[in-house]
């Protein structure tokens, strides 16, 4: 055991820094061929366009290093969204207000999501696809498909429009969130209880962590988070619909698989996923401004998921290979 | 009795839907929308029944969507250059079975994770056929239209032709060897190969087969309207996976039968019309649909807790 960590921990070093690299790569790439592409104003840009699916993926970070996974959190985003939109218009309740009552929504969600995960231990993925269709068929249900929440004061829009400072008005909370995430995740036990959860659940429980109480706050945190997700979506697009947020989930799971986090849990770190959520947002914006069709970033996107999990395997693979072969060398002079 | 518990519960359910809309809403029986319904419902019938294996055999497949959406356009494409019917069906199972073998090399070679490869290439698949594409529909020539048969008649052809593949897979699931594999490698591939069992062959042959029956799917769609809608796939996976889960299947692999999947797809198949029939806004269709994929796990977690609990 002792012996291997170093170079566990050699490759996880490695993996981001190949990362860094690409995404420098992707830069540079963009910067030469598109038009405005290195300007701050767009780099701006990039960072207001991918503080949604940024929040989403820091808070699926710690849910895939438990080994589970979250499908509800785009459909939560849209539910939070109209929620937010039905408590400041209908409710008339003033938008401070509005947005803490949208963050127990989300909470409550999270809690669903927890409760049935940890209280009858269903698997993850089938209960989030539940709460994916539940959360996404409520907000049509409440819209009727149709309504729109628009008009929201310009105090609100400058959360989502403005600068402060000279940087985008959003992105103080995000920077807040990857800190607590960062923190929660590598200098917590907490964080630490998440990585052992998804090597070994049943070793951490004989060792006294309450897991339960582990794993649903990891779901309850994603579902605060997807709320705030929605509330800063609201306010950078001036409206809220019940399609808010849809295919999210799967950005955010790219970014963070992307990101060096093993999707069977155990291994990833936070500032893996900040760098693969940046290569994804970099490759979107370039694509946009080298006037190449957006559809190319989204297939881009799906190809670069498919390389990254590829080369996470292959060295593995070959050395199985060479593995086997060697002990079928040693093998044969004893048949 | 006690064994299929889980299948019978979800026939159950089903009968009384079909009672209540009987009393409160005749009008859900009259013969040609009932035909209409059906042969829709067997498109995704026969993508169910792919899913239902790909599950026994604890993998998931997220990209049908997507590949529904690929194989309908190249179908369409086939068809617009006056290539034979039975030229075209021949082809658009060829290009569902390629990209299926996709998907399967890379989870059964490389050993991935079949969710994550499928979440990629359903994203690859369906950009990229957007692209290319630009949201284009084809327009189909006109023998193409219920394979050239009046429509009463494609539809029951339709509707006929997937029970029959249900029927045919049924029985395959439960006396062929191949069938029993499939079990097996959902149970426990370690053993599976310890009894000699090629557990990743089996299941890059189960991703083939999956590829292969989206591919016969999307012909049966196709020629159910004069054009090919490139978006016609949306939502696709989420449906079957839903029906397949709802049918008994269990997620973690090794149990379930398509008879149960059958069932679980008509009872979510009736819930549209259904809710048209009793005056309930349509918005709630996608809620109700979430609701039932959760008391389907919940029912199937406190059982397997019990089990446990006994155990």
């Amino acid at each position: 055991m002792n012996a291997k960590q170093p170079t566990w921990k050699k490759n996880l070093f490695r993996h981001e820094a190949i990362l860094l690299v690409v995404l420098i790569a992707e830069w540079i790439f963009f910067d030469v061929i598109g038009r405005n592409f290195g300007t701050y104003d767009n780099s701006c840009d990039i960072l207001r366009h991918s503080c949604e699916i940024g929040l989403l993926a820091l808070a699926m970070t710690p849910i895939i290093l438990t080994g589970g996974i979250d499908l509800s959190v785009g459909s939560l985003l849209g539910l939070c969204a109209i929620l937010f939109g039905k408590f400041w218009r209908d409710a008339h309740l003033p938008i401070p207000v509005a947005a803490l009552c949208t963050l127990g929504v989300g909470a409550l969600a999270g809690g669903l999501n927890a409760a049935l995960i940890t209280r009858l231990r269903l698997p993850p993925l089938i209960v989030t696809l539940g709460t994916f269709s539940l959360f996404r068929g409520l907000a049509e249900a409440i819209t009727r498909g149709v309504d729109t929440f628009t008009n929201f004061p310009n105090s609100f829009l400058f959360l989502g429009q403005e600068r402060w400072l000279g940087i985008p008005a959003q992105a103080p909370i995000f920077i807040g969130a990857v800190i607590f995430f960062w923190l929660l995740v590598h200098q917590t036990t907490f964080g630490r209880t998440f990585r052992a959860l998804g090597f070994a659940p049943e070793g951490v429980r004989f060792a006294g962590v309450p897991v339960e109480r582990r794993i649903a706050m990891t779901y309850v945190l994603a579902g605060i988070i997807s709320a705030i997700a929605a509330i800063i979506y609201t306010a950078r697009l001036g409206q809220a619909k019940a399609d808010a947020g849809n295919g999210y989930e799967l950005y955010a799971i790219t970014a963070v698989v992307l990101g060096g986090t093993s999707i069977f849990g155990g291994t990833g770190s936070v500032h893996g996923t900040l760098l693969g959520v940046a290569a994804i947002a970099v490759l979107q914006s370039g694509i946009v401004h080298a006037l190449q069709p957006s559809e190319m970033a989204g297939m881009l996107t799906g190809a670069l998921l498919i390389l990254a999990l590829t080369s996470s395997v292959l060295p593995k693979m070959i050395s199985g290979l060479r593995a086997r072969k060697s002990a079928l060398k040693l093998s044969k002079p004893i048949a | 009795m006690k064994k299929y518990f889980r299948e019978l519960s979800v026939a159950g359910a089903l009968g009384i839907l079909l009672i209540v809309l009987a009393i409160l809403a005749p009008s859900f029986y009259s013969p040609q929308p009932l035909l209409s319904l059906a042969a829709r419902a067997s498109v995704s019938l026969v993508v169910a029944l792919g899913m239902a294996l790909v599950i026994i055999a604890r993998e998931i497949d997220i990209s049908v969507g997507s590949m529904f959406a690929v194989c309908s356009v190249c179908a369409g494409l086939f068809a617009a250059m006056h290539w034979p019917l039975a030229l075209v069906i021949v082809a658009s199972i060829l290009v569902g079975a390629v990209f299926g073998a996709f998907n399967g090399a890379l989870v059964a070679g490389l050993g991935l994770p079949s969710i994550v490869v499928t979440l990629a290439t359903m994203v690859t698949w369906q950009e990229g056929l957007r692209w290319l594409r630009q949201g284009e529909f084809v327009n189909l020539p006109d023998g193409m239209q219920w394979f050239g048969f009046s429509q009463r008649l494609g539809q029951w052809t339709l509707v006929i032709g997937s029970i029959a593949l249900l029927l045919l897979l049924a029985l395959a699931m439960k006396h062929l060897s191949i069938g029993r594999f499939i079990y097996a490698v959902g149970s426990d591939a370690e053993v599976a190969r310890l009894s000699g069992i090629p557990p990743r062959f089996t299941t890059f042959l189960i991703f083939v087969f999956m590829g292969a029956l989206v591919g016969l799917a999307a012909i049966m769609n196709i020629v159910q309207s004069p054009q090919v809608d490139p978006q016609s796939g949306n939502g696709l996976e989420l449906k079957v996976i839903a029906a397949v889960v709802v049918g008994g299947v269990s997620i973690s692999g090794g149990r379930g039968n398509l008879w149960g999947v059958f069932a679980g797809l008509l009872l979510l198949a009736c819930i549209s019309p259904a809710l048209t029939h009793l005056h309930i806004e349509a918005y709630w269709e996608k809620a109700i649909q979430g609701v039932i994929i959760l008391l389907a796990v919940v029912a199937e977690g406190l059982r397997s807790r019990k089990a446990l609990d006994h155990g």
